[in-house]
């Protein structure tokens, strides 16, 4: 009997821990990757770490992948940021809470794709297309919980 | 007489006095009439009561027989307090369990809906010309959406036409 205050202690305590991390920010990293069948890329071209390269691997018929842009966000609950990928695509992400976003998908200034998504760690998600000359584009998101110098904090 | 000194009187005569004592309480006891008469009174006593005294034959060991009697003692000596506990005292008997319990189920419930969430619940739109696949790689933790041309006119306007919903791995609707 004597052990109730402390174990209501700590239950209180967990319940409110996890009702604070639901109601965190997002922290994302969104990534231009280019695929193509050349496997050294570019001058500038700097291949994906070894772990997305075998995931994308797993998927499509590419054999290189490489970073074109990488970006790190952090998103409170119901804001909405913008993440340019390129000079031609946009990514307008909305956090939702919960690790729900929406994704709206802007490419020369138009809306491509919009959806709705749960980014729950450490899945990915891919969004990608055909390109020119038998090669792809792709951008992989990931919700990431560590911090990085190059946050984003307003649009 | 004081009943100090008749049980001193007592313990003279059934012998249980260190000698010192007994040598004491007996040149008093000769030396005082009251006395003397009680110790003569119980004497008889003792020696009517040592030829018809009868032998008590016990089942269990001396040790043991005198043991459950110090333990029942011991049980009836420990009475329970009956006092009224206080109302916070009996609001923690109570209601800290039931709110511990109740903090608890709000957490599992709340880890359980984090932990069920689906990650292939999308809802996704895209521009009119275009179309989506979505496929889901488990193994690899990877939900991939695929936009490609679907052949239709190019249409200039941005606002989606098409709502593309995938209610589980592999299904796809499309509503207009």
């Amino acid at each position: 009997m004597r052990k109730a205050p402390r174990v209501l202690a700590t239950a209180f305590f967990l319940f409110a821990a996890a009702a604070a991390a639901s109601a965190a920010d997002l922290k994302l990293e969104a990534r231009l990757i280019w695929g193509a069948n050349d496997e050294k890329g570019g001058p500038n071209c700097k291949p994906v770490d070894a772990v997305l390269a075998s995931k994308l691997n797993r998927s499509f018929k590419w054999k290189g992948y490489f970073e074109i842009t990488n970006e790190i966000a952090s998103i409170p609950v119901n804001k909405t940021r913008d993440l340019r990928m390129s000079p031609e695509c946009t990514l307008r992400i909305k956090n939702l809470g919960g690790s729900r976003v929406e994704i709206n998908f802007i490419g020369q200034g138009k809306e491509v794709h919009k959806g709705s998504y749960t980014l729950a760690p450490p899945n990915w998600l891919v969004l990608g297309g055909d390109c020119t000359n038998n090669t792809a584009w792709f951008i992989g998101l990931r919700a990431n919980d560590a911090t990085s110098p190059n946050i984003i904090t307003k649009n | 007489m004081k009943h100090e000194l008749e049980l001193k009187v007592q313990a003279w005569v059934d012998g249980e006095l260190p000698d010192v004592e007994a040598r004491r309480i007996g040149q008093w006891i000769a030396e005082n009439a009251e006395a003397s008469a009680l110790a003569s009174e119980l004497g008889c006593v003792r020696r009517a009561m040592s030829g018809g005294e009868t032998l008590a034959l016990l089942d269990d060991s001396r040790d043991f027989y005198w043991s459950k009697i110090q333990r029942q003692i011991e049980r009836e000596a420990f009475v329970p307090s009956h006092d009224p506990l206080p109302w916070f005292a009996r609001w923690r008997r109570y209601m800290a369990p039931a709110c511990g319990a109740l903090a608890m189920a709000c957490l599992l419930t709340l880890s359980l809906r984090q932990a069920a969430t689906p990650s292939f619940d999308e809802i996704s739109s895209v521009g009119e010309g275009m179309e989506a696949v979505t496929f889901h790689d488990q193994s690899a933790q990877m939900t991939v959406v695929w936009l490609q041309n679907n052949g239709g006119p190019a249409d200039n306007q941005a606002a989606p036409k098409i709502i593309r919903y995938e209610d589980e791995p592999g299904t796809v609707v499309d509503l207009e």
